[in-house]
Protein backbone atom coordinates (compact mmCIF):
# COMPACT_ATOMS: atom_id res chain seq x y z
CA UNK A 1 0.00 0.00 0.00
CA UNK A 2 1.46 3.32 -1.08
CA UNK A 3 2.00 5.71 1.82
CA UNK A 4 0.24 9.03 1.40
CA UNK A 5 2.30 12.24 1.40
CA UNK A 6 2.28 14.17 4.66
CA UNK A 7 1.09 17.30 2.90
CA UNK A 8 -2.26 18.64 1.76
CA UNK A 9 -2.92 21.04 -1.11
CA UNK A 10 -6.09 23.03 -1.49
CA UNK A 11 -7.33 26.45 -2.52
CA UNK A 12 -7.62 28.61 0.56
CA UNK A 13 -9.48 31.90 0.14
CA UNK A 14 -8.70 31.90 -3.56
CA UNK A 15 -5.02 30.94 -3.32
CA UNK A 16 -3.69 27.47 -3.96
CA UNK A 17 -1.59 26.42 -0.98
CA UNK A 18 0.27 23.36 0.28
CA UNK A 19 0.61 22.61 3.97
CA UNK A 20 2.50 20.02 5.94
CA UNK A 21 0.02 17.98 7.92
CA UNK A 22 -0.55 14.68 9.70
CA UNK A 23 -3.30 12.14 8.95
CA UNK A 24 -5.00 12.90 12.25
CA UNK A 25 -4.92 16.69 12.02
CA UNK A 26 -8.28 18.45 11.78
CA UNK A 27 -8.77 21.20 9.23
CA UNK A 28 -9.60 23.58 12.09
CA UNK A 29 -6.23 22.96 13.75
CA UNK A 30 -4.36 23.45 10.48
CA UNK A 31 -6.14 26.71 9.71
CA UNK A 32 -5.51 28.16 13.15
CA UNK A 33 -1.83 27.24 13.28
CA UNK A 34 -1.42 28.79 9.83
CA UNK A 35 -2.81 32.06 11.18
CA UNK A 36 -6.43 31.86 10.06
CA UNK A 37 -7.66 32.48 13.58
CA UNK A 38 -11.04 33.89 12.65
CA UNK A 39 -12.21 30.28 12.56
CA UNK A 40 -12.89 29.45 16.20
CA UNK A 41 -12.52 26.30 18.25
CA UNK A 42 -15.75 25.92 20.23
CA UNK A 43 -17.11 22.50 21.15
CA UNK A 44 -14.76 20.44 18.98
CA UNK A 45 -17.54 17.94 18.33
CA UNK A 46 -19.67 19.34 15.56
CA UNK A 47 -22.38 21.03 17.56
CA UNK A 48 -21.72 24.75 18.09
CA UNK A 49 -20.78 25.92 14.60
CA UNK A 50 -18.06 28.41 15.59
CA UNK A 51 -15.54 26.53 13.39
CA UNK A 52 -17.74 26.71 10.25
CA UNK A 53 -15.86 27.16 6.96
CA UNK A 54 -16.98 26.67 3.37
CA UNK A 55 -15.78 23.56 1.56
CA UNK A 56 -16.60 23.87 -2.15
CA UNK A 57 -19.11 26.58 -1.16
CA UNK A 58 -20.89 24.42 1.42
CA UNK A 59 -20.80 25.14 5.13
CA UNK A 60 -19.04 22.43 7.13
CA UNK A 61 -17.63 22.04 10.64
CA UNK A 62 -13.84 22.23 10.30
CA UNK A 63 -13.49 20.49 13.70
CA UNK A 64 -15.04 17.35 12.20
CA UNK A 65 -13.01 17.39 9.01
CA UNK A 66 -9.57 15.89 8.65
CA UNK A 67 -7.29 18.36 6.86
CA UNK A 68 -6.61 15.63 4.29
CA UNK A 69 -10.28 15.62 3.30
CA UNK A 70 -9.77 19.11 1.85
CA UNK A 71 -7.23 17.86 -0.71
CA UNK A 72 -7.90 19.57 -4.06
CA UNK A 73 -10.96 21.37 -2.72
CA UNK A 74 -11.86 25.00 -2.32
CA UNK A 75 -11.81 26.19 1.30
CA UNK A 76 -13.03 29.59 2.43
CA UNK A 77 -12.70 31.06 5.89
CA UNK A 78 -14.11 34.19 7.53
CA UNK A 79 -10.97 36.06 6.40
CA UNK A 80 -12.29 35.86 2.82
CA UNK A 81 -15.59 37.54 3.69
CA UNK A 82 -14.55 40.82 5.26
CA UNK A 83 -11.98 42.59 7.39
CA UNK A 84 -12.17 45.08 10.24
CA UNK A 85 -11.42 47.91 7.79
CA UNK A 86 -13.62 46.54 5.04
CA UNK A 87 -16.48 44.53 6.56
CA UNK A 88 -19.14 42.72 4.55
CA UNK A 89 -22.70 43.98 4.55
CA UNK A 90 -23.81 41.34 7.05
CA UNK A 91 -20.89 42.15 9.36
CA UNK A 92 -21.84 45.84 9.30
CA UNK A 93 -25.46 44.99 9.95
CA UNK A 94 -24.52 42.77 12.91
CA UNK A 95 -22.67 45.67 14.50
CA UNK A 96 -25.52 48.11 13.78
CA UNK A 97 -27.98 45.74 15.43
CA UNK A 98 -25.82 45.20 18.52
CA UNK A 99 -25.89 41.51 17.61
CA UNK A 100 -22.29 40.82 18.60
CA UNK A 101 -21.82 40.26 22.30
CA UNK A 102 -18.92 37.93 23.11
CA UNK A 103 -18.58 37.47 19.34
CA UNK A 104 -17.23 33.93 19.43
CA UNK A 105 -20.03 32.42 17.32
CA UNK A 106 -20.11 35.23 14.78
CA UNK A 107 -17.50 34.01 12.24
CA UNK A 108 -19.37 30.69 12.00
CA UNK A 109 -22.72 32.47 11.69
CA UNK A 110 -21.33 34.61 8.87
CA UNK A 111 -19.96 31.60 6.97
CA UNK A 112 -23.35 29.81 7.14
CA UNK A 113 -25.09 33.00 6.03
CA UNK A 114 -22.59 33.39 3.17
CA UNK A 115 -23.40 29.95 1.84
CA UNK A 116 -27.12 30.73 2.20
CA UNK A 117 -26.84 33.98 0.23
CA UNK A 118 -24.70 32.44 -2.49
CA UNK A 119 -26.79 29.29 -2.92
CA UNK A 120 -30.44 30.27 -2.61
CA UNK A 121 -32.53 32.56 -4.77
CA UNK A 122 -35.17 33.35 -2.15
CA UNK A 123 -34.91 33.52 1.62
CA UNK A 124 -38.09 32.30 3.28
CA UNK A 125 -37.77 31.81 7.05
CA UNK A 126 -37.80 28.02 6.68
CA UNK A 127 -34.81 28.07 4.31
CA UNK A 128 -32.91 30.52 6.52
CA UNK A 129 -33.47 28.32 9.56
CA UNK A 130 -32.26 25.31 7.58
CA UNK A 131 -28.94 27.01 6.82
CA UNK A 132 -28.48 28.49 10.28
CA UNK A 133 -29.56 25.50 12.41
CA UNK A 134 -25.96 24.43 13.05
CA UNK A 135 -24.76 27.64 14.69
CA UNK A 136 -25.30 28.26 18.39
CA UNK A 137 -25.08 31.60 20.19
CA UNK A 138 -25.08 31.56 23.98
CA UNK A 139 -25.28 35.35 24.45
CA UNK A 140 -27.90 37.01 22.32
CA UNK A 141 -30.93 34.78 22.22
CA UNK A 142 -30.62 35.06 18.42
CA UNK A 143 -33.13 37.91 18.00
CA UNK A 144 -30.56 40.54 17.03
CA UNK A 145 -28.59 38.16 14.81
CA UNK A 146 -31.83 37.19 13.08
CA UNK A 147 -32.78 40.85 12.67
CA UNK A 148 -29.43 41.71 11.09
CA UNK A 149 -29.57 38.70 8.81
CA UNK A 150 -33.15 39.43 7.75
CA UNK A 151 -32.22 43.00 6.77
CA UNK A 152 -29.35 41.78 4.60
CA UNK A 153 -31.36 38.92 3.10
CA UNK A 154 -34.26 41.21 2.15
CA UNK A 155 -31.81 43.49 0.32
CA UNK A 156 -30.14 40.49 -1.32
CA UNK A 157 -33.50 39.06 -2.42
CA UNK A 158 -34.49 42.40 -3.95
CA UNK A 159 -31.15 42.54 -5.79
CA UNK A 160 -31.58 38.99 -7.13
CA UNK A 161 -35.16 39.68 -8.21
CA UNK A 162 -34.01 42.80 -10.10
CA UNK A 163 -31.23 40.84 -11.82
CA UNK A 164 -33.69 38.13 -12.84
CA UNK A 165 -35.95 40.67 -14.63
CA UNK B 1 -10.19 6.80 16.33
CA UNK B 2 -6.62 8.08 15.96
CA UNK B 3 -5.45 8.08 12.36
CA UNK B 4 -1.85 7.22 11.53
CA UNK B 5 -2.40 7.08 7.79
CA UNK B 6 -4.84 8.54 5.30
CA UNK B 7 -4.99 6.98 1.85
CA UNK B 8 -7.02 7.72 -1.24
CA UNK B 9 -7.26 4.67 -3.53
CA UNK B 10 -7.82 5.34 -7.22
CA UNK B 11 -10.49 2.70 -7.77
CA UNK B 12 -13.18 0.77 -5.96
CA UNK B 13 -11.29 -2.49 -6.27
CA UNK B 14 -8.11 -0.86 -4.88
CA UNK B 15 -10.13 0.48 -1.95
CA UNK B 16 -11.53 -3.00 -1.30
CA UNK B 17 -8.02 -4.51 -1.41
CA UNK B 18 -6.68 -1.81 0.94
CA UNK B 19 -9.47 -2.36 3.43
CA UNK B 20 -9.09 -6.12 3.25
CA UNK B 21 -5.36 -5.86 3.89
CA UNK B 22 -5.81 -3.42 6.77
CA UNK B 23 -8.48 -5.53 8.49
CA UNK B 24 -9.64 -4.01 11.79
CA UNK B 25 -7.05 -1.21 11.46
CA UNK B 26 -8.67 0.17 8.31
CA UNK B 27 -11.77 2.29 8.06
CA UNK B 28 -13.61 3.43 4.95
CA UNK B 29 -14.05 7.19 5.13
CA UNK B 30 -16.85 9.08 3.42
CA UNK B 31 -18.01 12.15 5.38
CA UNK B 32 -15.90 10.93 8.28
CA UNK B 33 -17.97 12.65 10.96
CA UNK B 34 -18.47 9.47 13.00
CA UNK B 35 -14.77 8.57 12.89
CA UNK B 36 -13.94 11.34 15.36
CA UNK B 37 -16.08 9.68 18.00
CA UNK B 38 -15.14 6.04 17.54
CA UNK B 39 -13.65 4.60 20.67
CA UNK B 40 -10.93 2.44 19.26
CA UNK B 41 -7.68 2.10 21.10
CA UNK B 42 -5.59 1.04 18.14
CA UNK B 43 -4.65 3.79 15.71
CA UNK B 44 -5.98 3.19 12.22
CA UNK B 45 -5.85 4.07 8.55
CA UNK B 46 -8.60 6.01 6.82
CA UNK B 47 -9.40 4.83 3.31
CA UNK B 48 -11.04 7.78 1.58
CA UNK B 49 -13.76 6.57 -0.81
CA UNK B 50 -15.20 10.00 -1.65
CA UNK B 51 -13.42 10.41 -4.99
CA UNK B 52 -14.66 7.19 -6.60
CA UNK B 53 -17.75 8.57 -8.32
CA UNK B 54 -20.14 7.29 -5.66
CA UNK B 55 -21.92 10.61 -5.13
CA UNK B 56 -25.06 10.81 -7.31
CA UNK B 57 -28.84 10.38 -7.41
CA UNK B 58 -30.39 8.97 -10.56
CA UNK B 59 -33.58 7.30 -11.66
CA UNK B 60 -33.20 3.66 -12.68
CA UNK B 61 -36.45 1.97 -13.65
CA UNK B 62 -38.66 1.77 -10.57
CA UNK B 63 -35.87 2.93 -8.27
CA UNK B 64 -33.89 5.97 -7.36
CA UNK B 65 -30.27 4.92 -7.05
CA UNK B 66 -28.36 6.96 -4.50
CA UNK B 67 -24.56 6.63 -4.46
CA UNK B 68 -23.17 5.69 -1.04
CA UNK B 69 -21.08 8.86 -0.64
CA UNK B 70 -23.91 11.22 -1.56
CA UNK B 71 -24.16 13.87 1.17
CA UNK B 72 -27.45 14.06 3.07
CA UNK B 73 -27.90 17.67 1.90
CA UNK B 74 -28.00 16.50 -1.75
CA UNK B 75 -30.74 14.01 -0.85
CA UNK B 76 -32.55 16.72 1.06
CA UNK B 77 -32.51 19.05 -1.95
CA UNK B 78 -33.39 16.45 -4.59
CA UNK B 79 -36.97 16.60 -5.86
CA UNK B 80 -38.85 14.19 -8.13
CA UNK B 81 -42.49 13.10 -8.42
CA UNK B 82 -42.18 9.66 -6.81
CA UNK B 83 -39.56 10.59 -4.26
CA UNK B 84 -39.87 11.21 -0.51
CA UNK B 85 -36.35 10.81 0.90
CA UNK B 86 -35.83 14.55 1.31
CA UNK B 87 -38.34 14.68 4.15
CA UNK B 88 -36.25 12.76 6.67
CA UNK B 89 -32.86 14.11 5.53
CA UNK B 90 -34.02 17.62 6.38
CA UNK B 91 -34.44 16.43 9.97
CA UNK B 92 -31.03 14.86 10.45
CA UNK B 93 -28.60 16.85 12.59
CA UNK B 94 -27.49 20.29 11.38
CA UNK B 95 -26.85 21.96 8.03
CA UNK B 96 -23.06 21.59 8.37
CA UNK B 97 -23.33 17.88 9.16
CA UNK B 98 -25.79 17.23 6.33
CA UNK B 99 -23.33 18.84 3.93
CA UNK B 100 -20.65 16.28 4.71
CA UNK B 101 -22.33 13.22 6.24
CA UNK B 102 -23.34 10.60 3.67
CA UNK B 103 -26.16 8.09 3.27
CA UNK B 104 -23.61 5.26 3.26
CA UNK B 105 -21.93 6.41 6.45
CA UNK B 106 -25.32 6.52 8.13
CA UNK B 107 -26.19 2.93 7.36
CA UNK B 108 -22.85 1.05 7.26
CA UNK B 109 -22.62 1.22 11.02
CA UNK B 110 -26.06 1.69 12.50
CA UNK B 111 -26.42 3.54 15.77
CA UNK B 112 -29.70 3.00 17.66
CA UNK B 113 -30.81 6.59 17.03
CA UNK B 114 -30.16 6.51 13.26
CA UNK B 115 -33.11 7.72 11.17
CA UNK B 116 -32.26 6.46 7.71
CA UNK B 117 -32.50 2.72 8.51
CA UNK B 118 -36.07 3.33 9.71
CA UNK B 119 -37.03 5.04 6.46
CA UNK B 120 -35.22 2.50 4.28
CA UNK B 121 -36.95 -0.38 6.11
CA UNK B 122 -40.38 1.18 5.55
CA UNK B 123 -39.57 1.86 1.90
CA UNK B 124 -38.14 -1.62 1.30
CA UNK B 125 -34.92 -0.21 -0.14
CA UNK B 126 -32.06 -2.32 -1.52
CA UNK B 127 -28.45 -1.94 -0.47
CA UNK B 128 -25.67 -2.62 -2.98
CA UNK B 129 -22.46 -4.03 -1.51
CA UNK B 130 -19.26 -4.35 -3.55
CA UNK B 131 -16.87 -7.21 -2.98
CA UNK B 132 -15.23 -7.66 -6.37
CA UNK B 133 -18.74 -7.61 -7.78
CA UNK B 134 -21.92 -6.00 -6.59
CA UNK B 135 -24.48 -7.83 -4.50
CA UNK B 136 -27.93 -6.54 -3.59
CA UNK B 137 -29.49 -6.91 -0.13
CA UNK B 138 -33.11 -6.15 0.76
CA UNK B 139 -33.66 -3.82 3.73
CA UNK B 140 -35.16 -6.58 5.93
CA UNK B 141 -32.05 -8.70 5.46
CA UNK B 142 -29.54 -5.83 5.56
CA UNK B 143 -30.90 -4.35 8.80
CA UNK B 144 -31.61 -7.72 10.49
CA UNK B 145 -28.47 -7.13 12.59
CA UNK B 146 -25.61 -4.61 12.76
CA UNK B 147 -24.60 -4.03 9.10
CA UNK B 148 -21.00 -3.19 10.11
CA UNK B 149 -20.49 -6.98 10.32
CA UNK B 150 -20.90 -7.17 6.55
CA UNK B 151 -17.91 -4.94 5.93
CA UNK B 152 -15.22 -6.69 7.96
CA UNK B 153 -13.43 -8.14 4.96
CA UNK B 154 -13.05 -5.03 2.82
CA UNK B 155 -16.60 -4.97 1.38
CA UNK B 156 -17.86 -1.50 0.48
CA UNK B 157 -21.42 -0.21 0.32
CA UNK B 158 -21.71 1.49 -3.08
CA UNK B 159 -25.36 2.49 -3.45
CA UNK B 160 -28.86 2.45 -2.01
CA UNK B 161 -31.83 1.79 -4.27
CA UNK B 162 -35.01 3.43 -3.02
CA UNK B 163 -38.21 2.32 -4.76
CA UNK B 164 -40.06 5.16 -6.47
CA UNK B 165 -43.49 5.56 -4.90
CA UNK B 166 -46.10 4.12 -7.25
CA UNK B 167 -49.70 5.31 -7.64
CA UNK B 168 -51.75 5.10 -4.43
CA UNK B 169 -48.60 4.49 -2.37
CA UNK B 170 -47.94 7.03 0.34
CA UNK B 171 -45.04 7.73 2.67
CA UNK B 172 -45.08 9.36 6.08
CA UNK B 173 -42.38 9.86 8.67
CA UNK B 174 -42.16 11.41 12.12
CA UNK B 175 -39.03 12.20 14.07
CA UNK B 176 -39.64 13.30 17.66
CA UNK B 177 -36.72 15.28 19.13
CA UNK B 178 -36.08 17.72 21.95
CA UNK B 179 -34.73 20.30 19.51
CA UNK B 180 -34.02 20.53 15.79
CA UNK B 181 -30.46 19.25 15.89
CA UNK B 182 -30.87 16.62 18.65
CA UNK B 183 -30.84 12.87 18.15
CA UNK B 184 -34.27 11.32 17.76
CA UNK B 185 -36.28 10.24 20.78
CA UNK B 186 -38.50 8.21 18.45
CA UNK B 187 -38.40 7.88 14.66
CA UNK B 188 -41.28 6.31 12.73
CA UNK B 189 -41.68 5.74 8.99
CA UNK B 190 -44.63 4.20 7.16
CA UNK B 191 -45.52 3.29 3.59
CA UNK B 192 -49.18 2.54 2.84
CA UNK B 193 -50.63 1.18 -0.37
CA UNK B 194 -54.29 2.06 -0.78
CA UNK B 195 -57.01 0.68 -3.04
CA UNK B 196 -59.72 3.30 -2.69
CA UNK B 197 -59.74 3.63 1.07
CA UNK B 198 -58.76 0.01 1.58
CA UNK B 199 -55.22 -0.70 2.87
CA UNK B 200 -53.65 -3.21 0.49
CA UNK B 201 -50.29 -3.30 2.19
CA UNK B 202 -48.39 -1.53 4.96
CA UNK B 203 -44.77 -1.29 6.01
CA UNK B 204 -44.11 0.47 9.32
CA UNK B 205 -40.70 0.79 10.96
CA UNK B 206 -39.36 2.40 14.12
CA UNK B 207 -36.07 3.44 15.63
CA UNK B 208 -34.35 5.29 18.47
CA UNK B 209 -36.17 4.33 21.68
CA UNK B 210 -35.68 0.65 20.89
CA UNK B 211 -32.37 -1.25 20.82
CA UNK B 212 -32.11 -1.40 17.02
CA UNK B 213 -34.22 -0.05 14.11
CA UNK B 214 -36.86 -2.57 13.05
CA UNK B 215 -40.23 -3.09 11.41
CA UNK B 216 -43.39 -3.32 13.53
CA UNK B 217 -45.20 -6.47 12.29
CA UNK B 218 -48.12 -6.27 14.75
CA UNK B 219 -48.83 -2.70 13.70
CA UNK B 220 -48.64 -3.71 10.03
CA UNK B 221 -50.97 -6.70 10.61
CA UNK B 222 -53.52 -4.41 12.27
CA UNK B 223 -53.58 -2.26 9.12
CA UNK B 224 -53.49 -4.69 6.22
CA UNK B 225 -56.92 -5.38 4.73
CA UNK B 226 -58.62 -2.67 6.82
CA UNK B 227 -60.08 0.69 5.88
CA UNK B 228 -57.74 3.68 6.11
CA UNK B 229 -59.55 5.49 8.92
CA UNK B 230 -58.27 7.32 12.00
CA UNK B 231 -59.82 4.65 14.22
CA UNK B 232 -57.96 1.84 12.43
CA UNK B 233 -54.72 3.85 12.58
CA UNK B 234 -55.23 4.41 16.30
CA UNK B 235 -55.87 0.73 17.00
CA UNK B 236 -52.84 -0.24 14.92
CA UNK B 237 -50.56 2.23 16.69
CA UNK B 238 -51.61 0.73 20.02
CA UNK B 239 -49.91 -2.50 18.90
CA UNK B 240 -46.50 -0.78 19.15
CA UNK B 241 -45.83 -2.34 22.55
CA UNK B 242 -46.25 -5.86 21.14
CA UNK B 243 -43.39 -5.40 18.68
CA UNK B 244 -40.61 -3.69 20.55
CA UNK B 245 -39.41 -2.93 24.09
CA UNK B 246 -39.71 0.86 24.32
CA UNK B 247 -36.99 2.26 26.54
CA UNK B 248 -37.08 5.33 28.73
CA UNK B 249 -34.33 7.86 28.12
CA UNK B 250 -33.43 11.50 28.64
CA UNK B 251 -35.78 11.75 31.61
CA UNK B 252 -38.65 9.95 29.91
CA UNK B 253 -40.17 6.80 31.40
CA UNK B 254 -40.63 3.70 29.20
CA UNK B 255 -44.40 4.26 29.38
CA UNK B 256 -43.99 7.81 28.09
CA UNK B 257 -41.72 6.65 25.26
CA UNK B 258 -44.26 4.01 24.28
CA UNK B 259 -46.99 6.63 24.19
CA UNK B 260 -44.76 8.95 22.17
CA UNK B 261 -44.19 6.06 19.74
CA UNK B 262 -47.94 5.40 19.45
CA UNK B 263 -48.72 9.04 18.76
CA UNK B 264 -45.87 9.20 16.23
CA UNK B 265 -47.11 6.06 14.46
CA UNK B 266 -50.61 7.51 14.26
CA UNK B 267 -49.19 10.72 12.80
CA UNK B 268 -46.98 8.89 10.27
CA UNK B 269 -49.95 6.77 9.13
CA UNK B 270 -52.18 9.82 8.66
CA UNK B 271 -49.46 11.46 6.58
CA UNK B 272 -48.87 8.32 4.52
CA UNK B 273 -52.60 7.96 3.81
CA UNK B 274 -52.98 11.63 2.80
CA UNK B 275 -49.93 11.24 0.54
CA UNK B 276 -51.34 8.04 -1.03
CA UNK B 277 -54.83 9.46 -1.64
CA UNK B 278 -53.44 12.34 -3.66
CA UNK B 279 -51.48 10.13 -6.04
CA UNK B 280 -53.39 8.55 -8.91
CA UNK B 281 -50.34 8.04 -11.11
Amino acid sequence: MKKSPQTVTFTLNGERKTFITEPDEKLLALLRREGYKGTKFGCGQGTCGSCTVLLDDRAVYSCLLYAKQAEGRNVRTIESVGTYENPSEFQEELVKNGAVQCGYCIPGMIMSATSLMETEETFEDEIVKEYMDGNLCRCTGYEKIWGALRTVLDKEAAKKAKEAK
Amino acid sequence: MKLVEFIRPASLSAARDNLRELGPNGMALAGGTALHFMQQHKPGTAVDITRLGLSYIREEGDFYRIGATTPLSDIQRYRAPRWAMHEICRRISTHQIRNISTIGGNICRVFPWADLPVVLLAMDAKMIVYDGQEEEFGADDYFSSQPAKRFLDGQILTAVKVPSLQAYHGFGSVKATRNAAAFALVTIAAVLELDGNHIKSARVAAGSAIPFPRRLPSVEAALTGKEATSQVFKEASEQAGADAPWRGREGMTPAYTKQLAEVSILDALERAATFARGRSE
